[in-house]
């Protein structure tokens, strides 16, 4: 089995007429309502789930809401309405702020991190990071605060794992607050939600469970990142959203998608990954990828690591049979 | 292989009987059917996952009055009964 750069290649309009007929069943068939209501973050997945929406069952039944919070990028508001714009549905922007300040939030939040970091207060940013790049050296995924200060200067205190769950829980405030917004919205027009998580977020266990987990319809989740993007520019997504570089923009400070989680450039990733799930051989994906048997060797630990501590991402709750 | 409760391969056995002792509570507590040699890659055989290592950690850090830095959370140190084992005893830990 080849491992090389063209093997995630998709023939992108047969994939999306595919895609389109699972929506199309999935809508009318599976759950019989009128539409599908989909979260806009102003991302390529996002974007991408939206405009197969629309191609599958018409603008007129594709809804898109735009749910920043107080901390969001406002450029992720403003691609979200610009491209529900140039797809001709129908869009909100509904401000979640309040909905994740009624689970006693940011006040908790902030007090929680300024005992972390001495001086965290107002005009402060922060973020959460892991390691930089996984395949340059060597390091388990251990995560670090960062506190810019008002002056600009930087804060770092490595998390605990209590410190990191604690941080990570308010995070999925934020993600799950959207969940509950886009079921008020969907259920009242009689529409399902679609969810817009991809093959490497999915296996890697970068979803919230409940939070972007929590759908109807998963119409991307077969694909990697890297094929999401080929679906971007068959779709004619905007040049604006597929050249962003991807980010949970869940933190006050900026943070990519590989600062935050991924440790290694998607180009990469994607074909580690694939390589990784199919029981490759490092030397075998080092030779096809023409990376170092220690980089391969990494990677496939930190796949490991992640896919493990994510299983229960992945499943349904247990019950006794 | 070593099993985790032989004496072979580490001479070191208070200090390597508290690491078993910290990952079998904290990682496969109750789980009767795993067991791990003292070499076996604790992330590898899946005993210990992304967060474990940062409870592996703490453990370490708060047990044995030490700090660890950043450079040093490798495989290299962590990542075995008997990688910690010899960490702890580059860092005076006996």
């Amino acid at each position: 089995m080849g491992y090389e750069h063209n093997v995630l290649a998709l023939n992108p309009g047969h994939e999306c007429d595919r895609i389109c007929a699972f929506i199309r069943e999935q809508v009318y068939t599976v759950y019989r309502r009128s539409g599908i209501v989909v979260g806009l973050s102003g991302g390529v997945d996002s974007s991408v789930t939206a405009a197969l929406a629309v191609r599958a069952i018409g603008r007129d039944n594709v809804v898109g809401l735009v749910l920043p919070e107080k901390e969001s990028n406002p450029v992720s508001s403003r691609f979200a309405a610009g491209h529900a714009a140039a797809l001709g549905i129908a869009c909100r922007e509904i401000d979640i702020t309040p909905t994740v300040d009624s689970v006693g939030g940011y006040a908790w939040r902030d007090e929680y991190i300024s005992r972390l970091v001495p001086g965290y207060g107002p005009g402060c940013k922060y973020n959460i990071i892991l390691p930089s790049d996984l395949l340059d050296r060597d390091a388990f995924s251990f995560y670090t605060l960062q506190v810019q200060m008002p002056d600009g200067s930087l804060k770092k205190k490595r998390l605990s794992a209590d410190t990191f769950r604690a941080l990570a829980a308010f995070a999925s405030i934020k993600i799950r607050a959207r969940m509950v917004h886009l079921y008020w919205e969907a259920e009242r027009r009689d529409m399902i939600v679609a969810g817009t998580t991809n093959k490497t977020e999915f296996i890697l266990g970068d979803i919230c469970k409940y939070g972007d987990a929590g759908t109807d319809i998963e119409p991307i989740l077969h694909l990697y990142k890297n094929q999401v993007y080929q679906l971007a520019r068959y779709l004619d997504v905007s040049k604006e959203i597929i050249d962003r570089q991807p980010s949970p923009d869940t933190f006050s400070l900026p943070v990519s998608d590989q600062e935050f989680f991924f440790r290694i450039p998607f180009e990469k990733l994607d074909l580690l990954l694939y390589s990784w799930e199919r029981g490759a051989k490092v030397e075998e994906a080092a030779a096809a990828l023409s990376l170092g048997e220690d980089a391969v060797r990494r990677a496939f630990r930190d796949f490991t690591s992640k896919n493990t501590a994510t299983a229960h991402i992945r499943e349904v709750p247990r019950a006794l049979p | 292989m070593d099993t985790a409760s032989d004496k072979t391969g580490v001479s070191s056995l208070p200090v390597q009987q508290e690491i078993i002792n910290f990952i079998r509570e904290n990682f496969i507590a109750g789980r009767s059917d795993v067991s791990f040699g003292v070499e076996d890659s604790l992330i590898e055989t899946k005993i210990m996952d992304s967060t474990g290592v940062l409870e592996l950690v703490t453990f370490l850090e708060e047990r044995f009055s030490i700090t660890i830095a950043d450079e040093e959370l490798v495989p290299e140190n962590l990542d075995s009964v008997k990688n910690l084992v010899n960490f702890l005893r580059s860092k005076g830990i006996e």
